[in-house]
């Protein structure tokens, strides 16, 4: 008999008929063992690799449906899939050996998985109605049911209005204190009482700036006794310049900031650095965040006459770039993934990149989810096509003041976004992934976890540049609404000022990250960045000048036995510096960083041992004058196959996808090039040389401004005097000249725990 | 087992370095020191990263998942691509077809192509070993050695593009910013000697390959395992040398004051183990400084074991030191080792596209004799048996010429031939085919994943279980689906 399958039943799709009596022999009802075969073999074969295309009535592929025997038996476009008369020269069989078709277009089955379709096909095609959708249904479940679960996931509700708990302490300096000291208080611990002048003035210089206090700096402070004193120096260093570029390098580390495409060429992308500058440019004017997301996903969009907005879009240029891609269309879905999981990640603390190819394992976000949110970027042009020229007619416009101005210089050029034009290309769901897969189309719209609304598309006019559509989505994230743009962003702050966010997974706020340590504390943050018009300062402000901020960070035995990794924020995390800061403290120390900002990117001697590892040495690195060769560590050109080894081996940020926290490695490879690369060893040179220029001969004077400078506080006698010891066992016992006596004290100065650590 | 190298080294400031922790630890209010206990045995590290991310060291032994038969690797690197049909995978059906257009399926650098002109093998090919397997006459040495091969001849790959094809060779995925295999096994297992790096690269003198660094890269892993690269000659490691002009003295001296600062600071701030660890790197520093060198030194090899691997032989030297070098870091308990034949650009390397003849009569003349004496003499010192070598490119070569002129073959993905030795691998076996022609596998196919699968299997790691968290997933070596080892060329008490 029939068993109609209600996915499919009523419609008639071929005109090719199933004989009847093939039909009616359906093996699976006489052998027991030959519906087995189906139901536990075949069937998750086909829901695993067939149903996708060929399972759904409204998106059939081919018109070929393989939901029932019957269907089968039918076939679709090209005839029945399945002849009972001539099983071995079935279509279905040809496809899935590759033969005529092939099935299933992303990788051929494996020799076992074949075997079972033979095996299948020969035994007269056996079925058992339903057994094909079964499990389907089940997963379909799963996602439904943890969709379900999710809502009420703490990071898909509104921003709580959360009100500071009232607490009796004397330690209140800012609302943030009343959030800790609660918690604190409640395990009946209390904060560490306040660190000492010298090590606050380091930890706020490092913390706002990623360079160390100078002495003089360090004496001004501890002579400072005006109860604003603190107040005035956070005032200060957070409207320096050195504050964007510090703050700069976070952001560039989540977006993957490179300026070359890495693969064979790893060709530099032309004007990156504009990108740079922009970043630094907004950290310093404290640009409202709302604005610097809409600028970099839709400035193009939203402000076409703006050299900033244009400039913002070249997020969308800056990640790796395969120019010789085994296959051009999986390609430009591996760029726009680039751009989908980058921008989840980045902006809203999800990991949509994982539902690419299939349901997310973790996570309630559905395949069809990720290309609903990839078709928001789906009328951007490829980055370019093989060579430099189609980099320059994709990916490079002219600045729009240039353009009004009439100039043509090539100088006034920027790396930025371009569309397609006013129609996006059309968007499906690619099974598996795989560009060449196409199932159902869909049409933008948000995350199911965060409302799953459609966006609302108004087209864009005949002719326009863009589709306009990437403007939608940045309202959507940029919006007071969306429960994750904010409290995303003021989490990644105090990560920065801590060493660890509230919550523990900065750009993964997902149903299996660890939950917030302190919920109400994040809100209140993320409600107080909205009322304050996104302005990061204010958060960094109310952070800086907390008391938690300015606590000691000595170990307490009775904090350490309830709170053994300082979850409660009761002491300052102890952290060492990240690679940048090191490097520019270094040639802070020695006395020769230039604070020259901005421009085009500087190269710094590179040693020809790294330079041996490339297939044309020397390839794509440049070389600067001395005096721009010590500027700080962001302005030197970010060469994704070439790091430079001080950045490499203190863990910079890895380049190729968005790095949220960076590891913290302790390796002997480090000591060795602290001790003995070119680099420190001119270091020391001209710190020692530096040193006899400022103070004379004198060698207490030398060792105490050699300390002063890599400690940045008054150093003790007894620092002084192992100083001077080892001076004088250099000269009388190694019969070492002074000059170098000094030189290698320097050295020993660098390689200090206490220069490369903030307490 | 092999005879193992663990002499002790100078000591630090005349201490040992237990003594030194001890006393470091006293120094630090008797707290553990974990991280760096874990090195001595005293305690377990864990595998999970995010245990304690910021302590543990990431190089500490960890034990396998199960017992392993390999302890240590060494991949030999036929960089771009040496030519199955040239090498290894003898194709007599194309005797007499040279010249001929056939129509076959092919795709490399020149795109896709539905017909070709055969270049038939300019090589002999004869059997060798108990085992009868076939050895173009390009490696008379290694044809000696085939009874410790398996040779797998139905290899594929994603891409017939060195970038990409190098980079899922290395690290299991056609995009950048993977780690690579090395990184992968020193996460898994961690480095027996401290003193020396667990992943280290050698490369051509003549360059290195296509996209460089990224070929060795700890990619999204902590930069604890990107590979070191060791040269064979000079400096062998970057900043390994003290400075000009400074004395082993005045650099006890310099380490000493300066451990006297660091213990001070460390004091004041009671407990904090990163201190504490970073006190002793320096200390580790000045062991490797001491301990390469050393390995590094083959002055120490007999007359016979540089005879052997032709070190004097101009045609092979660079190789052979090379090859020495691998057996020397291994036998010293260095993980993994890569050697790269062929460097820079086209006929720099493996890239034949434009004389066949040229091309690998150098390349292979380069490698046969140190790569046959590398299988023998770890043998003959008991160490083939744990170690597994890795013999290979990021994809073979198309049976048709590229141009419309000469023997020159473009690359080919859809087939190649790759061999592993020692390390639980069976010898003497050929496993899967290509057709007839060579231009694709057909028989028993293999991905590059199961070759890295089969890698991490014998050394006790599963590779469906070994995973490392990023962005959200447990990413694996081997990908999001499951992936089967290739059992037939393993041993079968392991398979």
């Amino acid at each position: 008999m029939l068993l109609p399958i209600a996915l499919n039943a009523q419609t008639p799709r071929a005109e090719t008929k199933a004989t009847p009596d093939a039909v009616a022999s359906n093996p699976a009802r006489e052998d027991p063992a030959l519906a087995r075969l189906f139901e536990n073999r075949v069937a998750p074969l086909l829901r695993q690799h067939c149903l996708k295309c060929h399972g759904q009535e409204e998106s059939l592929r081919g018109g070929l449906s393989l939901v029932s025997r019957e269907d089968v038996l039918r076939g679709g476009d090209s005839g029945p899939a399945v002849d009972l008369k001539t099983p071995g020269e079935s279509l279905l069989l040809e496809a899935v050996h590759y033969d005529s078709f092939e099935m299933p277009p992303d990788g051929k089955l494996k020799d076992e998985e074949i075997a079972i379709f033979e095996r299948w096909v020969r035994s007269g095609l056996p079925w058992t109605p339903g057994a094909e959708r079964s499990s389907r249904r089940a997963e379909d479940n799963g996602m439904q049911e943890r969709l379900e679960a999710a809502a009420h996931h703490w990071a898909y509700q509104p921003i709580a209005n959360s009100v500071p708990p009232f607490v009796d302490s004397d330690r209140i300096s800012t609302p943030i204190d009343a959030f800790i000291l609660r918690r604190l208080h409640d395990k009946g611990l209390s904060l560490a009482p306040e660190a000492d002048k010298a090590t606050l003035l380091r930890r706020v210089y490092y913390s706002v700036t990623g360079l160390p206090p100078s002495p003089s700096d360090v004496r001004t402070f501890l002579a400072d006794d005006a109860p604003d004193a603190w107040e005035r120096v956070v005032d200060r260093l957070l409207a320096s310049p050195q504050y964007g570029e510090h703050w700069a390098r976070h952001w560039l580390d989540l977006v993957r900031f490179a300026e070359t495409n890495s693969y064979e060429r790893d060709a530099a992308k032309p004007f990156a650095w504009r990108y740079r500058d922009y970043v630094i440019r907004s950290f310093n004017s404290d640009k409202p965040y709302d604005q610097f997301i809409r600028e970099q996903l839709a400035g193009d969009e939203i402000d076409p006459r703006s050299d900033d907005a244009l400039i913002a879009t070249g997020f969308y240029r800056l990640g790796i770039w395969d120019d010789e891609p085994v296959d051009r269309e999986q390609a430009l879905y591996d760029q726009l993934d680039d751009i989908v999981a980058t921008t989840g990640q980045v902006f809203l603390g999800i990991n949509i990149g994982c539902a690419r190819c299939h349901e997310h394992k973790i996570d309630p976000i559905p395949q069809e989810d990720y290309y609903r949110f990839l078709a928001f970027f789906n009328g951007i042009t490829p980055y370019g096509i093989r060579d430099a020229k189609s980099v320059e007619r994709f990916s490079v416009r002219p600045l729009p003041s240039a353009s009004h101005k009439g100039t043509t210089s090539k100088d006034d050029r920027v790396l930025c976004v371009t569309e397609v034009g006013s129609r996006p290309r059309p968007t499906h769901v690619l099974i598996r992934g795989s560009a060449a897969a196409r199932g159902k189309p869909v049409t933008p719209g948000f995350p199911q976890i965060l409302g799953g609304a459609d966006a609302t598309l108004t087209p864009a006019a005949e002719g326009a540049a863009s589709c306009g559509r990437r403007r939608i989505l940045a309202d959507w994230i940029a919006s007071p609404d969306n429960p994750l743009t904010a409290r995303v962003i003021v989490n990644r702050i105090w990560q920065y000022h801590f060493g660890k966010g509230l919550v523990r997974t900065p750009s993964d706020f997902g149903v299996s990250s660890p939950p917030p340590t302190h919920p109400e504390l994040l809100d209140y943050l993320a409600g107080e960045l909205i009322a304050g018009g996104w302005r990061l300062k204010r958060i960094h402000r109310m952070i800086l000048l907390s008391s938690v901020y300015r606590a000691s960070s000595s170990i307490d035995p009775k904090a350490q036995s309830i709170d053994p990794s300082n979850e409660l924020f009761g002491r300052f995390p102890s952290r060492r510096l990240e690679a940048e800061s090191i490097r520019d403290s270094i040639l802070a120390v020695r006395g020769d960083l230039n604070l020259q900002m901005g421009g085009p990117s500087v190269f710094t001697k590179m040693p020809a041992a790294v330079l041996a590892g490339q297939s044309r040495p020397g390839s794509g690195w440049g070389k600067s004058p001395v005096d721009q060769q010590v500027r700080r560590t962001i302005y030197i050109h970010v060469k994704r196959s070439l790091v430079v080894p001080i950045v490499a081996a203190f863990d910079g940020a890895d380049t190729d996808t968005s790095c949220p926290s960076r590891f913290v490695s302790t390796q002997p490879t480090q000591a060795l090039l602290m001790l003995n690369s070119d680099f420190l060893q001119e270091s020391s040179r001209r710190f020692a040389a530096d040193l006899r220029r400022c103070v004379g001969d004198n060698e207490e004077a030398l060792v105490c401004a050699g300390l002063w400078r890599v400690l940045q506080r008054p150093p003790s006698r007894k620092e002084v005097e192992r100083g001077l010891a080892f001076l004088r066992r250099m000269v009388q016992q190694h019969g070492v000249g002074e000059a170098r006596a000094l030189q290698y004290y320097c050295l020993l100065l660098l390689n200090l725990n206490e220069f490369v650590y903030i307490h | 087992m092999a005879r193992r190298l663990r002499k002790r080294r100078r000591e630090f400031c005349g201490r040992t370095r237990r003594a030194f922790l001890w006393e470091a630890g006293m120094g630090l209010g008797g707290v553990a020191l974990a991280s760096m206990l874990y090195r001595d045995g005293y305690a377990r590290s864990p595998r999970d990263p995010e245990a304690s991310p910021r302590t543990a060291n990431p190089l500490a032994p960890k034990p396998p998942h199960f017992a392993p038969r390999a302890r240590q690797v060494i991949f030999l690197y036929m960089y771009g691509g040496p030519s199955h049909i040239d090498t290894f995978d003898y194709k007599p059906a194309m005797k007499g077809m040279d010249g001929k257009t056939v129509r076959v399926k092919t795709f490399g650098r020149a795109g896709r192509r539905n017909q070709g002109r055969i270049v038939e093998t300019p090589f002999r090919f004869r059997r060798y070993g108990e085992s009868g397997q076939w050895v173009s006459e390009i490696f008379p040495h290694l044809a000696t050695c085939v009874d410790d091969i398996a040779f797998v001849k139905s290899m594929t790959a994603d891409s017939p593009i060195h970038g990409s094809a190098m980079l899922q060779m290395n690290s299991g995925r056609i995009l950048s910013g993977s780690p690579a295999l090395g990184s992968w096994v020193n996460y898994g297992l961690g480095s027996e000697n401290e003193n020396l790096p667990g992943f280290v690269v050698m490369l051509d003198p003549r360059g290195g390959p296509i996209s460089g660094a990224k070929n060795w890269s700890s990619g999204y892993m902590p930069a604890s395992y990107q590979a070191t690269v060791l040269r064979s000659r000079g400096e062998p490691i970057l900043n390994l040398a003290p400075p000009a002009g400074m004395t082993d003295a005045v650099q006890r001296d310099l380490l000493g004051t300066l451990r006297e600062y660091n213990e001070q600071h460390a004091r004041a701030h009671g407990g904090d183990r990163e201190l504490a660890a970073r006190i002793a790197s320096y200390e580790l520093a000045y062991q490797m400084q001491m301990s390469a060198p050393e390995a590094v030194d083959l002055s120490q090899e007999t007359a016979a074991t540089h005879k052997l691997y032709g070190t004097d032989n101009p045609r092979c030297r660079v190789f052979a030191r090379q090859c020495l070098l691998a057996r020397r870091l291994v036998e010293r308990g260095v993980r993994f080792v890569q050697l790269y034949s062929g460097g820079a650009h086209n006929d720099d390397n493996w890239d034949a596209h434009t004389d066949i003849v040229k091309n690998h009569t150098l390349h292979a003349g380069e490698t046969d004799q140190p790569i046959a004496a590398l299988l023998k003499d770890l043998k003959q010192r008991g160490m083939l048996d744990e170690t597994l070598v890795i013999w290979g490119g990021e994809f073979g070569r198309q049976p048709t010429a590229e141009y419309a002129k000469g023997t020159g073959r473009d690359h080919n993905a859809y087939g190649f031939t790759m061999w592993l030795a020692g390390g639980g691998i069976r010898g003497g076996v050929s496993y899967g085919a290509t057709d007839e022609l060579g231009s694709a596998a057909v028989e028993n196919r293999c991905h590059v994943k199961q070759i890295h699968a089969t890698i991490l299997h014998l050394l006790g790691l599963d590779p469906n279980r070994l995973s490392f968290p990023f962005q959200g997933l447990d990413q694996k070596l081997v990908g999001v689906e499951p992936v089967e080892p290739i059992r037939a060329i393993m041993h079968e008490s392991h398979a």
